[in-house]
């Protein structure tokens, strides 16, 4: 099966190596390492002072409160006092730093996705539905929040307290501290299975959750269409389907940590009564003392609460490491090639060449097949053809969108692989078949986020397409907003939006992929108006079904399933039988046998 | 439902409570096991002074292996509580988080296109994932950190009473500062919380629409300036998040100090006390046990309040969209269900877009079976008109009527279910081909979709894709060319077989063979139909019977083709100038 047909299933992903996963993680707090050092210290500070409300107490009360001296009394309970202070302030300082930590990662993080995005080749894009990719910038690094705000920083922590503790232990009575870690291994052994379970749950919580963003906006941005043909109820089901299964994933991974957190007490409780019975022993066998013993067992508590600390971190560990499988692996595609170094000093003329193109999107279907023409700086070239001839597609090559299997294509002389991606593109303006609006304003939607484009500029090209007499009645002039996709717009005046930014942008080469298709005919002949003196020493590619629009070009190419079929001006084309000839007469005159030529007729 | 009987006033949590009632079971089941795995948790300590005990006056190994089992046993059964607590109440949570994503997109469906209109998608994606999540996390871990903060303060405190009453006057006093600390942060966690959900919502759509528009951005070479669009947001987000993070910075340390601060002044005046003999000292020693049992709830309050704020906060944007009342709906009392025979009259309607007149007085009556051309310039108004046909947007009473019942009185579903159209933006969900095709009508046979196929001049297109009607399409339809999704548009348009076919400029990237194939191909299925076809290209419209010119929102011209070019007035016009290049040629 090819891949589209596996569209709205993520790809498997190959075995976890959690060592090389976690190690990527932590790069992304090496810039912040000093201040990770710093939270662990209040942390470390933070926990002194607590152990120390204990001992000012246990001295208050032994030393003074059983004297009856009050003033030493209020003496501790001012040193009581600063010790509270102190924690608190130890406290904030810690939390303070560690979440401004996390949201700093976070940050770090989702910017270097969104730019890598940015970065990918169109055909990605045509794989991977919107919806899943927005879960990777927005939610996936959501999930990675808790482990960098609170995780790393307790994990450190408690991994030092731990340190500390084991060393106490058998520094105090290694027989015993040897009792304690006899139940270890089941630990190990716990962790292990809970492990494998817990991150195929969240591996498929993440592909889950992806695939009902994925579904959201893809039903949401056709919703008048469900509307129309009263596929509510279809719908509805199907989302039900997304969503039980999501929370049938979520049910199972409750089961799972549920065993597990309680499993890790319950060693915990056994640890501590193997210690009372042994210990029990010893003390008969004097070879412990009573105090000992009692001494252990606090430090054995104090051990076990790093511990229930780290399994719970652990669960937090899991989540992020599967969100951070689904992060790499996008962060691991291979941009689009950044192109040569696009050193073209001298000055750019415009010509464009094709010799012997092949191109196929999917291996051995070919879309356009030994593809041959040129396009002379300044000439003004139409491609014309049926519907998925491969006009478009020829476009996308130009642009480098998709790269071409066999051939070469050459702008101004260089081939298109030699020229930098952004230099190649810098020459071309393009008119979208399929337009497209930003949420904003009409001027943003033209100048996009290029604030060289003047509001003058802007008005400029309004002016050029014919869209003055719907500027007049917006309130805010060019400031009017533009809603998502330009909803609340016309087809046509979308059009022409999308024309006027082609033209504000002013670029070396115009092409104009049907883009006057669904305006009417009395503002398309005022754009060509515009156009024939904007093109005069422009070069240009104009593809359009509508005849009218490209009899004067200099050139004209008949695509056909891809190959070349006819090249020459209209003049020289309708005088030869072929497919230009046939669409002509199609388009003006009947076929024979019909009624007159209207043209005939009109006048 | 019976919020009609209850005149309160409807609160943010009447979308959750209805879900909390049905999986009441749950909830008490739940908190049965929290008290008990939290009771049994303070029996543990117990076990241990029994042993120690034991050891002190020389009980015998058995003797101690009874207790030492006993306790292993205890902390089962507790961890059998624990484990049936997460149980009931995160299974329950996720219940309800799925049930209350059910109703949203639900709701969704219902709501009519001018809430799509201004909404953005982004919006809705992170209303539908974010914000449920902050909810879950409320109703969840929020209830079950409640119950066994709750559980366990209840329990210190009675054994505080127990062993002083006066003593424990004096660490109550602070004590009843908690609430008034968790109220006061609790309303500034809300807002910050609130902040964060907005922008999230805000980040979401600017990824979305990003990602949507990927075309547009590369080919005008804005990936740069959307990166850097997009770190501005994210930096607001980080500011947005760290406004909350150091309020919680704050509050927990702020919660630990006034636990903290019990045992100050327990240890003080209690200190005072023991010196006068009011209190023995052991007693007193008891008693800090039991206050620093105090201290991690009041940390988990700190935690639960912020939970509760979130949900809260979440759960306010989740009920604006539940709130929102759907435009356009089934009206109450008899609709009209029947067969459409397709007869349309438009009597002097007026339509407005938020107070933008558009349609200006539209009078026009259309017999069954008759094909309508509709044509006229860019942003006259055709699309809202046909949009109308199918209650797309409110039309006023008594302006439009289909087969003689006036719109509002059919029923919607009977309405959209037998008038079709070929939308002028063609819209493709990411299936196959003939899934698309078959869109709107479920029971259509493959013969049926290849019949349509082929009436669209689509079949040939699909006879060259290896996988033929079974050929994936991504979203959109991008991978098909701009003619190939038109066409798959018109073919899923008359499958349905509907009583009304509209064609929206249909064939406008279509080349003028395919072109005239499919208008060849049409006529038989024209034929008894009532039809609108709008379009720009006369060759479009010139077979009509009846021909209108739109301006601004008025039918300026009407007739045959042949009648309306002798007229000599628009339409001509648009006739000649479509003939001009033409016409050159000739001189
Ligand atoms: N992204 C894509 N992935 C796979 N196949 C594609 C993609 N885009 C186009 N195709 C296929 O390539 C062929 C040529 O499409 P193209 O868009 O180039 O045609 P076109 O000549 O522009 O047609 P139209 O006049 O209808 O716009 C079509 O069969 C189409 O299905
Ligand atoms: N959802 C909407 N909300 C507000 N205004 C709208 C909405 N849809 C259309 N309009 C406005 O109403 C007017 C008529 O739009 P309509 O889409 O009906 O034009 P049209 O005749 O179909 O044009 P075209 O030939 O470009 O398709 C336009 O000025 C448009 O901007
Ligand atoms: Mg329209």
């Amino acid at each position: 099966m090819s891949d589209v047909n596996n569209y709205h299933e993520e790809e498997v992903l190959g075995k976890a190596y959690d060592a090389r996963l976690m190690k990527r993680l932590l790069t992304y707090i090496r810039p912040y390492r000093r201040w990770l050092l710093l939270a662990v210290v209040f942390l470390l500070l933070g926990s002194l002072f607590q152990i120390s409300f204990a001992f000012i107490t246990q001295i208050a009360i032994d030393e003074y409160i059983g004297s009856g001296d009050q003033a030493g009394l209020l003496r501790m309970a001012l040193i009581f006092l600063v010790a509270v202070i102190l924690a608190s302030g130890a406290a904030y300082a810690q939390l303070y730093i560690t979440q401004w930590l996390g949201q700093k990662v976070l940050h770090d993080i989702r910017m270097q996705v969104f730019a890598h995005l940015q970065s990918l080749r169109l055909s990605y894009f045509d794989k991977n539905p919107v919806g899943r990719l927005v879960t990777r910038v927005t939610s996936d690094v959501n999930v990675l929040n808790e482990m960098f705000s609170s995780g790393v920083v307790a994990v450190i922590g408690d991994l030092f307290m731990l340190a500390l503790i084991v060393g106490a232990l058998l520094y105090y009575n290694w027989k015993l501290a040897l009792i304690t870690f006899v139940v270890l291994p089941l630990l190990v052994l716990a962790t292990f299975l809970f492990r494998a379970k817990v991150r195929r749950i969240y591996r498929e919580v993440r592909t889950r959750v992806a695939r009902l963003n994925a579904f959201v906006q893809e039903h949401i941005t056709g919703i008048r269409l469900l509307q129309l043909f009263v596929r509510e109820n279809h719908t509805f089901d199907e989302f039900n389907d997304i969503n039980r299964d999501l929370r049938s994933v979520h049910f199972r991974g409750i089961y799972y940590y549920a065993i597990f957190f309680p499993t890790v007490e319950i060693i915990g409780a056994l640890s501590l009564a193997l210690l009372l019975y042994y210990g029990g022993v010893q003390i008969n066998e004097a070879t412990l003392t009573f105090g000992e013993l009692v001494a252990f067992i606090h430090l054995v508590e104090r051990f076990y609460r790093p511990i229930r600390d780290l399994s719970e971190k652990y669960n937090i560990l899991q989540a992020s490491m599967a969100s951070s499988e689904r992060i790499f692996a996008l962060l691991d595609t291979v941009p689009a090639d950044g192109g040569g170094d696009g050193n073209h000093s001298r000055s750019f003329k415009g010509g464009i060449s094709l010799e012997k193109v092949w191109f196929a999107y999917k291996p051995d279907e070919w879309v356009l097949k030994d593809v041959s023409f040129t396009v002379e700086p300044g000439e003004k070239v139409a491609l014309v053809g049926a519907t998925g001839a491969g006009k478009t597609s020829l476009v996308s090559l130009l642009y480098r969108f998709y790269d071409y299997q066999r051939g070469s294509m050459k702008l101004d002389g260089v081939e298109l692989t030699d020229w930098s991606l952004g230099r190649l593109r810098s020459h071309l303006g393009l008119v979208l078949q399929d337009v497209f609006m930003f949420t904003g304003d009409y001027a943003g939607n033209i100048r996009l986020r290029d604030q060289r484009i003047s509001d003058d500029d802007v008005k400029r090209a309004l002016h050029r397409v014919g869209f003055d007499r719907f500027l007049e009645t917006l309130p805010d002039g060019i400031h009017t907003e533009v809603q998502e996709r330009g909803a609340t717009l016309s087809t046509g005046q979308k059009q022409l939006l999308s024309f006027a930014r082609a033209l504000a942008f002013d670029p070396d080469i115009l092409i104009l992929d049907e883009a006057t298709s669904s305006v009417d005919t009395e503002t398309e002949l005022l754009i060509q108006k515009a156009l024939d003196e904007l093109l005069k020493d422009r070069t240009s590619i104009v593809i359009a079904h509508r005849l009218s629009t490209i009899e004067k070009a200099d050139k004209i190419v008949v695509l056909h399933h891809g190959e070349v079929r006819e090249i020459g001006t209209h003049n020289e084309l309708i005088q030869q039988p072929g497919i230009y000839q046939t669409l002509y007469r199609m388009q003006y005159q009947k076929p024979a046998g019909q009624e007159p030529s209207p043209a005939a007729k009109s006048k | 439902m019976n919020a009609d009987k209850q005149p309160h006033p409807p609160g943010p949590f009447d979308t959750i409570t209805k879900y909390l009632r049905r999986y009441r079971g749950y909830l008490i089941a739940g908190g049965v096991c929290i008290v008990c795995s939290n009771l049994l948790i303070l029996v543990l300590p117990y076990i241990t002074k029994i042993i120690f005990d034991l050891l002190e006056n020389k009980g015998t190994d058995s003797e101690r292996l009874h207790w030492v089992l006993a306790m292993v046993g205890l902390a089962i059964l507790s961890g059998l509580f624990r484990f049936l607590t997460r149980r009931t109440v995160i299974w329950m949570s996720r219940r309800v988080e799925c049930d209350l994503r059910g109703e949203i997109f639900r709701h969704l469906l219902t709501l009519s296109p001018s809430f799509y209109d201004r909404t953005r998608t982004g919006d809705l994606m992170a209303k539908l994932t974010n914000d449920l999540e902050a909810i879950r996390m409320m109703v969840g871990p929020g209830i079950m950190h409640l119950s066994s903060t709750l559980v366990t303060f209840v329990v210190a405190l009675a054994f505080m009473l127990y062993l002083s009453p006066r003593l424990t006057l004096y660490a109550l006093g602070p004590m009843l500062l908690f609430p008034l600390i968790a109220n006061r942060v609790g309303n500034m966690v809300h807002r910050r919380a609130m902040k964060i959900q907005e922008h999230f919502s805000v980040l979401t759509a600017a990824v979305q629409e990003n990602i949507a528009g990927v075309r547009v951005i590369k080919s005008f070479r804005q990936e740069d300036n959307e990166v850097e669009h997009f770190r501005s947001l994210s930096q607001k987000y980080l500011g947005l998040n760290m406004d909350l993070a150091r309020l919680y910075a704050m509050m927990v340390p702020l919660l630990m100090t006034l636990a903290s601060l019990l045992t100050l002044i327990a240890l003080y005046f209690g200190g005072l006390e023991v010196m006068s003999g009011a209190v023995p000292l052991g007693t007193l020693v008891a008693f800090f046990a039991y206050l620093s049992m105090l201290i991690w709830p009041a940390v988990a309050l700190g935690w639960v309040v912020s939970l509760y704020q979130r949900g809260k906060a979440s759960l306010e944007r989740v009920n604006r969209i539940l709130e929102t009342e759907p435009v356009i709906r089934d009206e109450p009392g008899e609709l009209h269900v029947g067969e459409m025979r397709g007869q349309i009259e438009f009597s002097n309607l007026r339509f407005s877009y938020n107070g933008t007149e558009v349609l200006r007085g539209i009078n026009l009556t259309i017999e069954p079976g008759r094909t309508i051309g509709l044509v006229g310039r860019t942003g006259s108004g055709k699309t809202t008109l046909v949009s109308l046909l199918a209650r797309m947007y409110p039309v006023p009473r008594g302006q439009l009527f289909i087969d003689g019942v006036d719109i509002n009185d059919w029923e919607l579903s009977a309405l959209r279910g037998q008038i079709s159209f070929a939308t002028q933006e063609p819209f493709l969900f990411s299936a196959s081909i003939g899934d698309n095709i078959r869109f709107g009508a479920d029971s259509a046979t493959d013969e049926a979709i290849e019949t349509a196929a082929t009436t669209a001049a689509l079949t040939r297109d699909v006879r060259t894709f290896p996988d033929g009607f079974g050929t994936m399409v991504g979203e959109r339809g991008i991978t098909l060319s701009g003619g190939q999704k038109q066409r798959t548009a018109i073919a899923r348009a008359i499958v349905a077989a509907p009583a009304v076919l509209v064609l929206d400029d249909a064939t406008s990237s279509v080349d003028t063979e395919t072109e005239a194939e499919i208008n060849r191909n049409l006529a038989s299925v024209l034929e008894g139909r009532t039809s609108i076809i709008i379009s720009h290209r006369i060759s479009s419209v010139k077979q009509a019977d009846r021909i209108l010119y739109l301006e601004d929102g008025r039918i300026i011209e009407q007739g045959s083709h042949d009648e309306l070019v002798q007229q000599g007035g628009h339409y001509a016009d648009l006739y000649r100038s479509q003939l001009l290049a033409e016409q050159l040629d000739k001189l």
